[in-house]
């Protein structure tokens, strides 16, 4: 009974701490889509000044940008899938989940890559012209938020991997997946507004 | 242990059909856009309206769905904080829009870096050529003398020169077109003569021009600048 007792406290304060955690977490999202938004109102000003250069439209590959969106889309939901497998604590589903995850966005940085490398091989580089300044910097700050996302999810992947499932490392995952959520939502407007917007 | 096997099983089976919900909700606002631009649907500003408001919608889809964001009575401050931080972003980039516009309007750079390539010889920018002319033929002067302009027709080819000069006291303001519309030419807005002094430019734009002063409108003349 008093193991029952102790066990609950335990709990009941695991989760005030949580939801600190979960607020702060959720805090610097914030401030990180207000950055986004900066790039966003960078990229909608400058994306004409292409002094006389190749616009968006004669560049981009609307096909590249769906299968990037599909990609990290199934990415986002298989991250939540892992996410509901933590709170059961299955450690197998959890590595399958999250595993889906990883690669999903490797395959989209890699996507990402190529289509920079495309352009910078064809001398669009992002010294050219105001719009590929945008573009590169817009695009490329989420692929490095991408970047360190599958860093992270690979350091707690083998967390779980050596140490199991516990509580810190659901958490861990917890925010992970939020923060994967995040960028995918970010990825939508990109989508939207960088790419479907040059041939609008 | 009773309260974990009483709060748990509930939420979680509520949220795999929550993300398979939101998942399939937002392949299909993924692929309704892309139809809708590819194909050609629509156009114009209807176009990108639709396109931005079903990507608002996809974020509330996932935001809800996927975040779960103001589902229960925990994450309040979450909300407010993401709804304030919404009418920031809607601010900042309203804004900046509003604001590089009309500086846009106002500048009209094009113009600017097209009488800049002119004035250094710069045919091309970017390939578009600029009109710039490499060497230039022959010249032909305007005199302005007593309110009239001599000769009152110019017959000049492309790349020939054409000097203003002001013999009258006074400034002089020449700007091409009719009054009081004017508008430039070869990116020169209005060439200015200052008493006595003469000012050249070069005949980079073809057609018939009619130049006047822009202080005295009825001191006028023609150009006619052949290929």
């Amino acid at each position: 009974m008093t193991h029952h007792t102790n066990a609950e406290a335990i709990s009941v304060h695991e989760e005030a701490a949580n939801d600190r955690v979960m607020f702060g977490f959720w805090v610097y999202l914030m401030t990180d889509l207000l950055m986004f938004a900066i790039l966003f109102a960078v990229y909608a000003v400058l994306h004409g000044n292409t002094m006389g250069g190749p616009t968006g439209r004669d560049l981009f590959n609307p096909k590249l940008a769906l299968s990037e969106t599909l990609i990290l889309l199934t990415s986002s939901f298989t991250a939540g899938m892992g996410m509901i497998a933590a709170r059961r604590g299955i450690k197998r589903q959890v590595l399958v989940w999250f595993g889906i995850t990883f690669l999903l966005g490797l395959a989209f940085l890699g996507i990402e890559l190529f289509e920079f490398a495309e352009f910078i091989h064809e001398g669009h580089t992002m010294t050219v012209n105001a719009f590929l300044s945008s573009f590169f910097v817009l695009v490329g700050t989420h692929g490095l938020h991408i970047t360190s996302g599958l860093l992270w999810l690979a350091v707690t992947l083998i967390f779980v991997i050596k140490r199991g499932l516990n509580s810190h490392l659901v958490r861990k995952l917890a925010l992970l997946s939020l923060f994967w959520h995040f960028l995918d939502i970010v990825w939508i407007f990109i989508f939207t507004v960088v790419y479907l917007g040059a041939f609008v | 242990m009773t309260k974990k096997t009483h709060s748990q099983p509930r939420s979680e089976h509520g949220a795999t059909g929550s993300y398979v919900i939101g998942f399939v909700l937002s392949l299909i606002f993924t692929i309704i856009p892309y139809h809708l631009v590819v194909n050609k649907v629509l156009s114009g500003n209807t176009l990108l309206a639709t396109i931005l408001g079903i990507a608002v919608l996809q974020m509330f889809i996932q935001i809800f769905f996927f975040l779960h964001l103001g589902r229960g009575p925990k994450p309040f401050y979450n909300v407010v904080f993401f709804f304030a931080t919404a009418g920031i972003i809607v601010l900042v980039i309203g804004a900046s829009l509003f604001i590089m516009n009309n500086l846009h309007y106002n500048m009209a750079p094009d113009e600017v870096v097209r009488k800049q390539a002119q004035d250094e010889g710069i045919s091309q920018v970017e390939g578009k050529t600029t009109g710039a002319c490499q060497g230039n033929k022959d010249n032909h002067i305007v005199v302005i003398k007593g309110g009239v302009a001599r000769p009152a027709h110019t017959q000049a080819s492309r790349c020939d020169t054409l000097t203003f000069l002001n013999q009258d006291e006074g400034k002089r303001e020449m700007v091409f077109g009719p009054h009081p519309n004017y508008h430039s030419y070869g990116g020169e807005e209005m060439v200015v003569l200052d008493d006595g002094r003469p000012e050249t430019i070069t005949l980079n734009e073809t057609g018939g021009f009619m130049f006047h002063d822009h202080l005295y409108p009825s001191l006028s003349g023609h150009l006619t600048v052949a290929p």
